[in-house]
C-alpha cells in the first residue's frame, strides 16, 4: 500500500515537472547572456545573469504598444461577454418562452464550429462595417467565440440561484431590476468571476483571429505583435522572445493565483449542471 | 368586510388549469388556510395573491382594490416562503430590514423596527449571523421577521412550518396563532399539512385539481365534508369510504355493501335510491360491542389510543380506534357495530357531494382548537 502510494506521488510529480520545465526554462533563457544561450551542454542556470533582453523589450521595441493593446482588448471582451451572458443567462433560466432551449443550443452550435471556418465571413463582415484593422475588430471576433461558453457557464451557476429567493425580494418591494441587483448578481459573483477569467485567458491568448483580422501596429496584441517582431524566417531572437512571454505570463499568473478558487468552482458547476 | 377576494379566478399553464373558476372571500383578520394534496393549486392560488403569478382570468381584490395588475411590491403583503429564502449574502438584521429598504425608510427608523421584530422573535442575539450559520428554526424566524418588519395588510404564509423538525413544528404553530391574534392582520396559509390547517385556522379552503371543493370553519370539514374528497382527506385516520347502495324501503333509508347493511339517517333531500358511498370515521365504529362480526387485521398502539383495522367479509376493511387499555390482537374475532348517527353519505363518483341532511353548528366561531392548543403550550 505504501509502495503505490510512493510511485504515485513519483508519477504525479513526474508530470507535475515535465509541465512545469518548460516554464522554467523560458524564464531562465530570458535572463541568460546570448553568449550562453546555445552552448553545449547546456547551462541550468545562468552564469552570468542580466536583464539586458527585459531592457530592449521595453526601451527599443513596440513590446508595452502591444501589450497596452492586449490590455485594452481583453478587458473590453471580458465586459462585454460578461454583461451579455448574465443578461442572457438570467433570460434563459427565469423567462418561460418559445424555443428557449432551441435558442440555448444554437447559441452552443457556434462554439463547436472550428474557428478557421468563421474567420473569412467574420473578417469580409467586419470590412464592410469600416471596422478592419482596428481593436473593435478584435472585441467583436473574440466576443462571438467567448459568448457561447460564457452564456452556458452562467446559465448553470444562474439555474443553482432558488427562484424564490428573487420572488421574496419582488414581495418585500424590488423592482425586478432591483432583485437582479441586489440579489442576483451577488449570488452569482462566483460565476461571473470565473466567466471573466474564463474570456480574460482566452482574449489574452488568442492568435489565429488576431494575425488575420489585424495587420497594423497600432492595433496589434501581444500574441501576434511580439510573434512579428521577432520571429522572421532568417532569425529567431530566442533571449526576447522569452523575455516577452514572460512579461505576457505574469499578468495571467497573477490574476489567477487571485481568483484560483474561483475558477476551479466555475468549472465544476459548468461540468455538473451544464 | 371582505379583505381578499377571488372572482372566478382561472390559471392556466398552456392547456393544463392549475386553477379553475376560483371563488373565495376572505375576511378582514382572518386566518384562512389553502388546503389539499400537491399539485391541486393551492400554491398557485397563493402566488397568484402575492402577484407572483398572474390570473389567466378572473379579478382578485385586496382591501377593495382590484390587484390584478399591481407588482408584488405594491400590493402591501408580505411572504414566508417554504424554504424561507433569506438572501444569503445578507446578515439577519440586514434581510429583516431589506423590505423597509426598499421602502425608502429612513435609516434611523429602520433599525428601531429591526431591533422591535428581532425582540419580539427572540432573534437579538443573532442580528449579525447570516442566514447559512443558523439553525432551521431560528431561518423560520428570520423569515417571519422580515415579513413581520413591516406591518402588511396580508401575511401569506407558504408552507413555512414543513422543513421543521415534528417538535419545533408544534410549537412554531402555536407560535404563529398567538402571532396572529396578536396582529389581527389577515393571514393566508399553504399547506398540506391538515393537522396545521385544522389547528391554525378559521376558515379552510380544502382545494383538490385546481377547484376549490369546501370553505368552512375546521369543525365543519370535519364534521360535514362537502363531498367525498373532502371527506377522505380530512382526519387521521381517514375515514373508510364503502361503496354501496341506497335503498328506500318502508319509510327508511338503508345502505348495503357486500358484508353490510346499514340504516341511513340523517339523510338530506339530494338522496336518491342507487349507487353511493359511506364513510365511517374511526370513532363511528364501535370495537367489541354490536351485531357485526368482524376480525382484527392490526393494531397500532399510538400511546394514548390504538388504531384498530377491522376485516369485514372478504375484503372490507374499517379503522377504528379504543382506548389504551382495550388491546385486541390480530387475528382475534370481534363483534363491531358502526353508529348510524355518525355515518356520512355521499354521492357516487371520487367527488360525490354529500348526501347527509346539515348538522347543528357545533361551536359558535369554529374556533376550539385554538383555545386547545394554547392550553397546550402553556
Amino acid at each position: 500500500m505504501k509502495l503505490r502510494a510512493i510511485a504515485f506521488n513519483l508519477f504525479a510529480w513526474g508530470i507535475v515537472l515535465m509541465v512545469a520545465f518548460p516554464l522554467f526554462w523560458m524564464l531562465v533563457t530570458s535572463v541568460k547572456p546570448q553568449s550562453e544561450l546555445f552552448r553545449r551542454p547546456p547551462t541550468m542556470l545562468p552564469e552570468a545573469w542580466t536583464f539586458e533582453h527585459y531592457a530592449r523589450l521595453l526601451f527599443d521595441t513596440n513590446f508595452l504598444r502591444y501589450f497596452w493593446n492586449s490590455v485594452i482588448l481583453s478587458t473590453a471582451t471580458t465586459f462585454v461577454v460578461v454583461i451579455i451572458a448574465t443578461l442572457g443567462a438570467y433570460s434563459l433560466v427565469r423567462y418561460r418562452y418559445r424555443g428557449r432551449e432551441t435558442l440555448a443550443f444554437l447559441v452552443l452550435f457556434t462554439y463547436l464550429l472550428p474557428s478557421v471556418v468563421l474567420i473569412l465571413p467574420l473578417y469580409l463582415m467586419l470590412v464592410k462595417l469600416g471596422l478592419s484593422n482596428t481593436i473593435t475588430s478584435l472585441v467583436i471576433a473574440y466576443t462571438t467565440f467567448a459568448l457561447p461558453y460564457a452564456l452556458w457557464l452562467l446559465r448553470s451557476f444562474m439555474a443553482g440561484i432558488p427562484e424564490d429567493l428573487e420572488s421574496a425580494a419582488l414581495v418585500d418591494g424590488a423592482s425586478r431590476m432591483g432583485a437582479f441587483r441586489d440579489i442576483i448578481l451577488p449570488q452569482l459573483l462566483p460565476g461571473i468571476i470565473s466567466t471573466a477569467l474564463f474570456t480574460f485567458i482566452l482574449s489574452w491568448n488568442e492568435y489565429l483571429y488576431a494575425l488575420v483580422l489585424v495587420n497594423s501596429d497600432s492595433a496589434r496584441p501581444l500574441t501576434t505583435g511580439v510573434m512579428n517582431m521577432l520571429i522572421s524566417s532568417f532569425n529567431i531572437e530566442w533571449s526576447l522572445l522569452m523575455a516577452a512571454s514572460v512579461m505576457m505570463s505574469v499578468p495571467l499568473i497573477i490574476v489567477f493565483a487571485f481568483l484560483q478558487s474561483y475558477l476551479t468552482r466555475g468549472f465544476g458547476a459548468g461540468g455538473v449542471k451544464g | 368586510m371582505a379583505d381578499v377576494i377571488f372572482s372566478d379566478v382561472q390559471k392556466n399553464f398552456g392547456a393544463f388549469t392549475a386553477v379553475e373558476s376560483l371563488n373565495l372571500s376572505i375576511e378582514q383578520g382572518e386566518f384562512v388556510s389553502l388546503l389539499g394534496p400537491s399539485g391541486c393549486g393551492k400554491t398557485t392560488t397563493l402566488r397568484m395573491l402575492a402577484g407572483l403569478e398572474f390570473p389567466t382570468s378572473g379579478e382578485i381584490r385586496i382591501a377593495d382594490r382590484v390587484v390584478n395588475d399591481l407588482a408584488p411590491g405594491q400590493r402591501d403583503i408580505a411572504m414566508v416562503f417554504q424554504s424561507y429564502a433569506l438572501y444569503p449574502h445578507m446578515s439577519v438584521g440586514q434581510n429583516i430590514a431589506y423590505p423597509l429598504k426598499k421602502r425608502r425608510v429612513p435609516k434611523a427608523e429602520r433599525a428601531k423596527m429591526v431591533a422591535k421584530t428581532a425582540e419580539m422573535l427572540q432573534l437579538t442575539p443573532l442580528l449579525g449571523r447570516k442566514p447559512q450559520e443558523l439553525s432551521g428554526g431560528q431561518q423560520q424566524r428570520v423569515a417571519l421577521g422580515r415579513a413581520l418588519v413591516r406591518d402588511p395588510k396580508v401575511f401569506l404564509l407558504d408552507e413555512p412550518l414543513s422543513n421543521l423538525d415534528a417538535k419545533l413544528r408544534g410549537y412554531m404553530r402555536a407560535e404563529l396563532v398567538e402571532l396572529h391574534e396578536r396582529l389581527g392582520r389577515t393571514m393566508v396559509y399553504v399547506t398540506h399539512d391538515q393537522l396545521e390547517a385544522m389547528t391554525m385556522s378559521d376558515r379552510i379552503a380544502v382545494m383538490e385539481g385546481g377547484k376549490l371543493q369546501q370553505f368552512a370553519p375546521p369543525q365543519d370539514v370535519y364534521r360535514e365534508p362537502a363531498n367525498r374528497f373532502v371527506a377522505g382527506f380530512i382526519g387521521t385516520p381517514g375515514m373508510t369510504l364503502v361503496n354501496g347502495e341506497l335503498r328506500h324501503e318502508g319509510g327508511r333509508w338503508l345502505f348495503d355493501a357486500p358484508g353490510l347493511s346499514v340504516e341511513a339517517r340523517n339523510l338530506g333531500p339530494d338522496a336518491r335510491p342507487g349507487p353511493a358511498a359511506m364513510g365511517i370515521r374511526p370513532e363511528g365504529l364501535n370495537i367489541g360491542t354490536g351485531t357485526l362480526p368482524g376480525i382484527i387485521q392490526l393494531v397500532e398502539q399510538t400511546g394514548h389510543e390504538n388504531i384498530v383495522i377491522v376485516r369485514f367479509g372478504d375484503d372490507l376493511r374499517m379503522t377504528g380506534r379504543t382506548p389504551p387499555h382495550q388491546l385486541w390482537r390480530s387475528g382475534e374475532t370481534v363483534q363491531c357495530s358502526i353508529d348510524p348517527d355518525t355515518a356520512h353519505f355521499f354521492a357516487a363518483g371520487a367527488r360525490g357531494k354529500r348526501l347527509n341532511a346539515p348538522l347543528q353548528p357545533a361551536t359558535a366561531n369554529g374556533r376550539v382548537s385554538k383555545t386547545t392548543l394554547k392550553e397546550a403550550k402553556s
